[in-house]
């Protein structure tokens, strides 16, 4: 049994009246990739906004890594190795697709703006791993040959994987995939999946948020379900799809189910 | 040549030269413009005020100043109304210090940078959280608030200013003459090229990215790990520094200093240059100081018009030409090689 | 420096009610061009300077009136002070739609640079005092006197006039037909909508583009009917009155909760006697100082304004 990466406990998140997450419990083994699925406006994205810091919990706690990330800044909570993508894609539309990593590697360095200025021997070194690191991830995720492109004029496919990328340049242990394949073809989910696996393979946690369901099938290792903030089952991919409450509240949609 | 932009043809002429071109490039270059006190007659000639002094005040100085606040309006989305109150501040210290005290312009130069910058702190620390239009508001407040105050506490002699400023003392050879200014035009101008260093060495590390991830989008910045708030404070630092740096000299060159001189209207001017020339972009930035400083001395008509046509600027290059004259926008390199559609 | 404020702690809540009266109108005029586009409209300051000279023009160049003419009684006052608020309404309204049309619609319609929209319509501002600058050769414009200032009785040693008065009733009134447009009338409700969820209103069929002019329009006549009352108080205008009028005005809306309106009367007179109250205390060259820090305070604390919630939830 690999060790807890992430554990959400009790979590809940209101909004006025609005119970958004109801008392969720959630954890995320070292190394595995989990599935967090449910129907439109359960509480998905909003998991990933508390874990990330963006929406304060209204109570219960974030634990990962043996930090309790509840009431940090949101660039601290990157700093310890969490990243994330957005459904919405929210590249930096004016900077190139390398820029926009190395942005990302940034976190972890020392020099700030006065070694920028004079160009001390910490900074000029950092600025080398960063351009290195950046490439690097760049080749793994395979967009390489965009490096010098601007983000706003990628392809689509090619803007989800830079998100990817991107992401990954704040070295993460954790990193939350929300909707990678949305408005991906076939050809591209399959492609999209196997990128996935190597970036769990090269030892990344993925906590993923998406509705395709072969796509979550065949990659997670574990699948959560969410139903109007509340986790109706937490379990391998084949329970939780023969699970009845799911398919009451999720697979029985039939269109969504295929 | 399709799609031809100033801003790239200098790039593609930039980038096709080796070390020892753009060298020479520079010093050509910088050479001419430190001769432009001599281009006085015929044609630059400038009808209203000395050619010399118009060269030094308002347009070296205005440049100096757009290039400054362009850290903050143009390299991080800010839109701050109230810079004129850094340039107020610099030019301040000089006339106080200056008659109080036997520091010379040199001397008082760092101290007025550095009270400048401290503004810059005490009013970004709490308004830098605040969207963007509340942040214009309350800055611009803060530039009249900064008039106000000197106009009604003692030590700013109020409405009458502080005169008998004394002038920068003599580097060198080089002599600071009222009725010959080009020694200080030299200054402003060294003053310009340092700015453009620092600015051109943030903008390619890591401030430069934090700032440009900021503008596009804050909050997809703060969550790649951007430490947000600490980058837009050293952005609105940085340019009150310029400012502050600018009010300095300004004050040592006027010789007289008085509240009147620090009205809103000088944010907008800035604003106006930085805009024009094309917002976030050095080079159009300095253009934009350029053309904007000089033109109102050269053609008279634009002379008592010269708010209403600032004015003007700022809404027509906002609705028919965002980018200015010299747009920002980034050239992407090696694409069509590699398949512009994948 | 507590004694003027102890002394005379009536009158000066008089005069700061009625000022406040004024703060309400033209906070109105940010309140609602806020609603519905989310921004702050630099230029209703200018707007408001616009609508004190449309009240000179009225009485100075339509009735005649200049400083030694007796000040008018009976049906010809009404009738002037009628014209005179109408020209000003009429002025700032126009104005208020020219400035829609030639800083905000075009940027409107390619999509949402925020700081191009900001700096397009602080340009629009500057050009709004400057030609009035240069049309009054950056003098200040006297109003010739159309009403007596008597003094009608006295309360707690506090004298009330006769312009102080017509300032709270016909402002009170017409802020209430004002709020009242807004929430009864067709196009009220739609302005309304398209505050609450802008692409929800477009989709019910609300045409943004009228709404957004509409809106722009009533905050012009907001703003004028308290460029009438401030001449008709002080009896004087400049190009540059704006400022310090707006910033206050602006700060009553934030006070008040911006983007709603009954936010913006309490506001309005909360910052009225305010200012009248800090300018006793410390003087009134201190008068800008004290609303700016009032404005940074309640921003930073409580950017929803002192009145409860405001009307509408900030998007995410």
């Amino acid at each position: 049994m690999s060790k807890t990466l992430l554990k959400l406990e009790n979590l809940t998140m209101k909004f006025g009246g609005v119970t958004a997450l109801n008392e969720v419990n959630l954890e995320v083994k070292e190394g595995e990739i989990l599935a967090l699925i449910g129907p439109n406006g359960a509480g998905k994205t909003t998991v990933f906004n508390v874990i990330t810091g963006v929406y304060q919990a209204t109570s219960g706690s974030v634990l990962f890594d043996g930090h309790n990330l509840v009431g940090r800044k949101r660039f601290q909570i990157t700093g310890l190795g969490v990243a994330r993508t957005f459904q919405n894609i929210r590249l930096f539309g004016d900077m190139t697709t390398l820029e926009n990593v190395i942005t990302a590697t940034d976190v972890h360095k020392k020099s700030g703006l006065v070694g920028s200025l004079f160009g001390t021997p910490r900074a000029r070194r950092e600025e080398r791993e960063n351009r290195t690191k950046a490439l690097e991830i760049l080749e793994f995720i395979g967009i390489d040959e965009y490096s010098d492109r601007l983000a706003k004029n990628l392809p689509y496919g090619v803007q989800r994987r830079l998100e990817i990328a991107r992401a990954m340049g704040t070295t993460p242990k954790l990193l939350l995939l929300d909707e990678p394949a949305a408005g991906f073809n076939p050809q591209e989910k399959v492609e999209l999946a196997t990128t996935i696996k190597k970036v769990r393979d090269a030892g990344y946690t993925v906590l993923l948020i998406e509705h395709d369901m072969s796509l979550i099938m065949g990659i997670s290792d574990r699948v959560a379900v969410l139903d109007f903030g509340t986790k109706i089952a937490d379990d391998s991919p084949t329970v939780v799809q023969n699970d009845p409450r799911v398919i009451e509240a999720y697979l029985g949609v039939p269109a969504d189910a295929s | 040549m399709k799609n031809f932009n100033l801003r790239d043809f200098g790039a593609d002429i930039w980038e096709r030269s080796n070390r020892p071109v753009r060298v020479a490039i520079v010093i050509v270059v910088i050479g001419l413009v430190a001769m432009m006190p001599y281009a006085g007659a015929g044609f630059l000639a400038t009808p209203i005020a000395a050619y010399d002094a118009v060269i030094v005040y308002p347009v070296a100085i205005f440049v100096l100043m757009s290039l400054g606040l362009n850290i903050v309006v143009g390299k991080s989305g800010m839109l701050d109304l109230g810079y004129v109150a850094f340039f107020a501040i610099g030019a301040y210290t000089m006339g106080f210090l200056g008659i109080h005290t036997s520091l010379n312009t040199w001397e008082i130069m760092p101290i007025g940078i550095g009270l400048a910058m401290l503004a810059g702190v005490m009013l970004g620390l709490p308004t830098l959280r605040l969207r963007g239009d509340y942040l214009a508001i309350v800055t611009l407040g803060f530039g009249e608030i900064i008039r106000i105050v000197a106009l009604n506490v003692s030590w700013t002699n109020g409405p009458n200013g502080i005169s008998g400023i004394p002038m920068p003392p003599d580097i060198g050879p080089l002599k600071f003459r009222l009725d010959d200014q080009k020694v200080f035009f030299w200054v402003v101008l060294a003053m310009i090229l340092m700015t453009i260093w620092m600015i051109r060495r943030l903008s390619v590390r890591r401030p430069g990215r934090a700032w440009e991830a900021i503008r596009q989008d804050e909050d997809a910045a703060e969550l790649m790990g951007v430490p947000t708030l600490k980058y837009k404070i050293w952005s609105f630092t940085l340019g009150a520094a310029v400012g502050g740096a600018a009010g300095v000299l300004y004050g040592s060159k006027n010789l007289f200093v008085a509240p009147e001189m620090f009205t809103l209207n000088v944010s907008i001017l800035i604003l106006a240059c930085v805009v024009f020339g094309g917002i976030g972009n050095i080079w159009g930035v300095i253009v934009g100081g350029v053309i904007l400083g000089y033109l109102p001395d050269r053609i008279r008509f634009i002379s008592d018009a010269r708010l209403l046509v600032f004015g003007l600027v700022l809404v027509v290059v906002m609705n028919f030409r965002p980018d200015g004259l010299l747009p920002r926008k980034k050239r992407e390199k090696a694409l069509v090689k590699k398949g512009a559609n994948s | 420096m507590f004694t003027v404020f102890i002394d005379q702690f009536w009158q000066l809540t008089i005069s700061g009610i009625a000022l406040g009266f004024i703060y309400v109108l033209i906070a109105l005029g940010y309140t609602m061009v806020y609603g519905v586009l989310r921004m702050i409209n630099f230029a209703n300051s200018e707007i408001f300077m616009w609508g004190t000279f449309g009240a000179i023009v009225a009485s100075r160049d339509l009735f005649r009136y200049n400083q030694t003419t007796e000040p008018a009684t009976g049906g010809k006052l009404a009738l002037v002070l009628f014209i005179q608020l109408f020209a000003a309404m009429a002025f700032a309204a126009v104005v208020s739609v020219i400035v829609e049309l030639a800083a905000y619609r075009r940027l409107r319609a390619r999509g949402t640079n925020r700081l191009a929209t900001l700096i397009s319509a602080i340009g629009m501002s500057m050009v709004l005092s400057e030609t009035m600058r240069l049309m009054t050769d950056s003098r200040p414009v006297g109003s010739p006197r159309i009403l007596e200032k008597v003094i009608l009785t006295e309360v707690w040693g506090a004298q009330i006039r006769l312009d102080t008065l017509i300032t709270i009733v016909a402002a009170g009134a017409i802020f209430i037909i004002l709020e009242r447009f807004v929430k009864l009338s067709r196009m009220g409700k739609a302005i309304r909508a398209v505050s609450m969820n802008e692409d929800a209103a477009k989709l019910m069929g609300i045409n943004l583009n009228r709404v957004i002019t509409v809106t722009f329009l009533v905050g012009g006549l907001a703003t004028g009917a308290a460029g009438f009352f401030y001449v008709t108080v002080y009896e004087y205008t400049k190009f540059n009155i704006g400022f310090t009028m707006g910033l206050a005005a602006f700060t009553a809306a934030v006070v008040g909760g911006i983007g709603n309106i009954r936010g913006a009367f309490f506001g309005g007179v909360f910052l009225g006697l305010a200012e009248v109250y800090a300018s006793a205390i410390l003087g009134t060259q201190w008068k800008a100082v004290t609303i700016f820090i009032v404005l940074v305070l309640v921003l930073l604390f409580k950017p929803n304004g002192l009145f409860g919630e405001a009307v509408q939830q900030t998007r995410a």
